[in-house]
């Protein structure tokens, strides 16, 4: 409550004063267990800001939406610390200008929300750091270890299965901060790169070619996750890839707005023998 | 009296049905998701839950359907016709409002061209609905004139019992009775009671909504900016909507052989409307949003006579960004006022 | 109540085969073709449903279908041509094909230009780039039975002299004492030895400043050149009950089934593509 407080405090300051034009945060949704994304335009209406731990959506996306950022503005915007590894690679990948976002950062444990402190992007690089030093020891859902368990065929089955319920409405895409392309890959029909159809194999494909499209770029922020209305375990996948990334590369993504998209950069020292 | 089936005779239905060649389907939670499914006995069937999370439309109008299928020859190409499943179905347990969507879109699927993929498979289906007791806060069924007891797209209505041992049976057509005719001597007279209906508050004035959106001043409202600002641009709102009919007709296979299917599409995604030439009539997500919209409280009505929406609430329920046709109604309720 | 469905179609998605007789470049990327029927009772059931303005779905199998009008007159039923600039998957398979190859075609369906309430009358066809096609056939079929109409004055206008399509029939037309040819392209588009007009359509059209009287308009052209089009004819006096176009949506099933063509209470494809300017006029502008 303080820390909203607090942040209705400043989102009107900054408003008022025209340093933002615009803070994306959270209102109440629907039903009292969901929080919906709230634009403000106006200090009038920053009494609609809600912070609390149900603030989970990460609201990156909506900045690189409709030309959002093209007038050189400033935005403000909720992040969790997801949230602002996401709008690293949004800057890495040249998506928006970080000198125009101001950061409202918060966190939560259980119930209790915390603010995160500082504004600018560059604040936050000594607490990214602590997440990278500590995600090898955060340990597993229980899930994804009884899939690693599985042999080839196995987990082969397992993924059929679940992808077996995709219906192809790309919420997971449209949810993903990093899926911010024109025109994604399933809409490019010359040629046809992967099948527009949701049977097995359609899904298959879609499935697997964004996860390779988000290796070393997903931050596990899980809006893909909750918006599958069929509920595909996507994280799993997310999660392995970023374990994996990890593993071989030391990348962490979304360290800082400068650092090298993992699988589009080169290493001289690099161990591999070949190159993509 | 009135003619009741008690649950613990489900078992002997199925098996009546099944032997009389249909395939029974009905409610069905799975791991992860609910949804019509077959079942084989009467323990299959699932019938707490509100209703399942995917609608009864994926059974008449699957997300991708093949058409036909083609071979191309030296100097001559053949198209052979993929028809719709031949299988005879009874579909125990759908629910008001899923039942109301099929009736919503034979008007769509029939006009004019039939559309034999929807309508063989409507031909050859039973749908047997069991009124509701129990609505969450999504369900709006009654704001759209419509009930959780609704008999509209149905051929058999059933009403649970207060005592919760089974259902009051109504047959509503001919294909209802016919069905219900082969477990006749399954049913039995009783005074048994019907539970009430679930009270479903009605979420907002329908005609006020529709007074809007005729008047064509509001076409070009700020308002449609302001309510679809959150709206990702994703289908889930449409592919999970029991009247939600829209299409994309795609080819698979090589330049010898293959099939074209007829896949779902949505109107939230933008290359839905995009001419060859780059021109796109909708290229916001909030021209989007209000076709949507607009279809289904204007366009459809006007042309069909009937909403494009049964009430349902899937799309508010499943919405990654909290948004649905409520919340946009509820809001042209208050503008109208 | 579901007990009411009969009649139940065969599949109406299913196409008619044709064969490509002739094909011909118009402009750069742009090439027509010549079809004829595989199948005698395709062959009739076109001749006894085409009227002039109606469309056809044409496709390659393995590629998709592609949406665009019925070239030819209804006063020639016996081929369908069809005018098309090679931009996407379908157009470009359809390209590619030679003479000799079979294509698909589904239709014709939509409307049409009810050329019969036009006898009598003085006719202004209208029409930009690639979309003179479906004026094409309006046009010939009322010169098939020219008697039956008053004057006739065409106005045709293209980005440049290259993109102007039916090179051979501008020429015919411009040689026929009982038709009125306006050209023109757009400024910086003319060659060293263009003769006529240099100028965006709806300015030509205003100079050439056509009657309303007893005339009716019909045009066709990118939306841009329909909407500044359409106030030309206004300032010229022209009714909009008297002026018709077509609407081009993108479409897929072609018979008011798939969705993608509605704008308004209008399924394109069924109730269109014709329409009168007064009938475009209540549809919502910003969704054209």
């Amino acid at each position: 409550m303080i820390t909203q407080e607090k942040y209705r405090t400043t989102v009107k300051e900054l408003l008022a004063s025209d340093s933002v034009k615009m803070v994306i945060g959270y209102k109440p949704g629907s039903t009292p267990d969901r929080r919906r994304p709230l634009f403000i335009r106006s200090s009038d209406d920053a009494d609609q800001l809600v912070l609390d731990s149900t603030c989970i959506t990460n609201l990156s996306g909506y900045l690189v939406a409709e030309g959002l950022l093209s007038d050189e503005k400033r935005v403000g915007i909720f992040l969790r610390p997801e949230g602002i590894r996401s709008i690293n690679i949004l800057a890495a990948e040249y998506q928006l200008n970080m000198d125009q976002i101001v950061i409202f950062g918060f966190d939560s444990t259980g119930r209790e929300v915390r603010p995160l402190e500082g504004r600018h992007s560059k604040d936050f690089s000594a607490l990214l750091s602590d997440i990278k030093e500590n995600s090898p020891q955060i340990s597993k859902e229980p899930l994804l270890e009884s899939i690693e368990r599985m042999n080839e065929q196995e987990r082969f089955d397992f993924w059929q299965e679940e992808f077996s319920r995709c219906i192809k409405c790309y919420a997971c895409r449209q949810a993903c901060p990093m899926c911010y392309c024109r025109r994604c890959i399933v809409d490019s029909n010359q040629p046809q790169w992967v099948n527009t159809s949701s049977h097995t194999l359609g899904n298959f494909e879609w499935n697997v070619v964004r996860a390779f499209h988000l290796s070393g770029r997903c931050v596990q922020c899980g809006n893909c996750d909750r918006a599958c209305p069929v509920n595909i375990p996507l994280r799993l996948i997310n999660q392995r890839m970023a374990e994996m990334v990890l593993e071989g590369f030391d990348h962490f993504a979304g360290l800082s707005p400068t650092q090298e998209p993992v699988l589009a950069s080169f290493k001289k020292d690099d161990t591999e023998t070949f190159i993509l | 009296m009135t003619r009741i089936l008690l649950s613990d005779k489900l078992d002997n239905c199925v098996e009546r049905w099944r032997s009389a060649g249909m395939t029974v389907i009905g409610p069905v939670q799975g791991e992860s998701i609910s949804r019509y499914a077959v079942v084989e006995n009467g323990a299959g069937f699932d019938f707490g839950m509100i209703l399942p999370d995917r609608s009864v439309k994926e059974l008449f109008f699957p997300q991708t359907e093949p058409m036909l299928r083609y071979t191309i020859k030296k100097s001559e190409i053949d198209t052979a016709d993929f028809p719709p499943p031949q299988e005879k179905r009874i579909i125990f347990g759908a629910r008001a409002c899923d039942a109301s969507g099929l009736a919503i879109d034979d008007s769509l699927f029939g006009w004019d061209y039939k559309d034999d993929f929807w309508f063989h498979r409507r031909n050859e289906s039973v749908i047997v609905t069991i009124a509701c007791t129990k609505a969450d806060d999504f369900c709006m069924c009654t704001s759209l004139d419509l009930a959780p007891d609704s008999t509209k797209g149905c051929d058999v209505l059933l009403r649970p019992l207060e005592n919760n041992r089974g259902w009051q049976v109504e047959e509503i057509t001919d294909r209802g009775r016919e069905a219900f005719a082969v477990i006749a001597d399954l049913l039995q007279e009783s005074s048994d009671q019907a539970a009430p209906t679930a009270v479903v508050t009605e979420k907002f004035n329908l005609d006020a909504c529709v007074t809007w959106l005729q008047n064509p001043e509001n076409f070009d409202s700020k308002f449609w900016k302001e309510i679809s600002m959150r709206c990702i641009g994703c289908a889930s709102c449409t592919y999970l909507c029991p009247t939600c009919h829209c299409f994309d007709i795609q080819d698979e296979g090589d330049t010898y052989s293959g099939i074209r299917r007829k896949n779902w599409d949505s109107c939230s995604f933008a290359l839905f409307t995009m001419h060859t030439s780059g021109h796109n009539p909708r290229s916001t997500q909030s021209a989007r949003w209000r076709q949507r919209i607009m279809h289904k409280f204007n366009y459809f009505p006007g042309k069909f006579s009937v909403n494009s929406c049964s009430g349902c609430g899937r799309c508010s329920r499943q919405c990654p960004v909290d948004m649905g046709i409520t919340e946009t109604l509820q809001e042209i309720s208050k503008l109208q006022s | 109540m579901t007990e009411n469905i009969q009649n139940t179609q065969p599949n109406i998605y299913k196409p008619a085969i044709t064969k490509i007789v002739a094909r011909h470049d118009e402009a750069p990327g742009v090439r027509t073709l010549k079809l004829e029927f595989q199948n005698p009772a395709d062959q009739e059931e076109f001749k006894k449903t085409f009227r002039t303005g109606m469309f056809g779905l044409y496709g390659v199998y393995g590629e998709g279908e592609s949406t665009f009008c019925v070239a030819s007159p209804e006063t020639r039923k016996d081929y369908i041509e069809c005018t098309f600039r090679q931009s996407g998957r379908v157009t470009s398979a359809l390209a590619n094909a030679d003479i000799g190859d079979l294509i698909t075609f589904r239709g014709p369906y939509g409307n049409r230009f009810p050329i019969e309430e036009f006898y009598g009358k003085n006719l202004l066809f209208i029409s930009g780039g690639i979309a003179l096609p479906p004026t094409r056939s309006v046009i010939w079929s009322c010169l098939d039975q020219r008697e039956k109409f008053g004057k006739v004055t065409i106005v045709y206008g293209a980005r440049t002299v290259a993109d102007l399509v039916y090179k051979h029939e501008l020429e015919e037309w411009q040689q026929r004492e009982d038709v009125e040819l306006v050209l023109t392209v757009d400024p910086g588009g003319e060659s060293p030895d263009w003769k006529h007009k240099v100028g965006f359509v709806p300015t030509v059209l205003e100079e050439a400043a056509p009657s309303p009287d007893n005339c009716i308009a019909v045009i066709c052209g990118p939306p841009i050149m329909i909407k500044f089009t359409l106030i030309s004819l206004k300032k010229l006096g022209f009714d909009e009950k008297n002026v018709y176009t077509t609407l081009e949506n993108r479409m897929k099933c072609g018979v008011g089934k798939c969705g993608r063509c509605n704008v308004g209470s209008i399924y394109v494809c069924k109730e269109g593509p014709v329409f009168t300017a007064a009938e475009v006029s209540r549809m919502p502008a910003a969704d054209l």
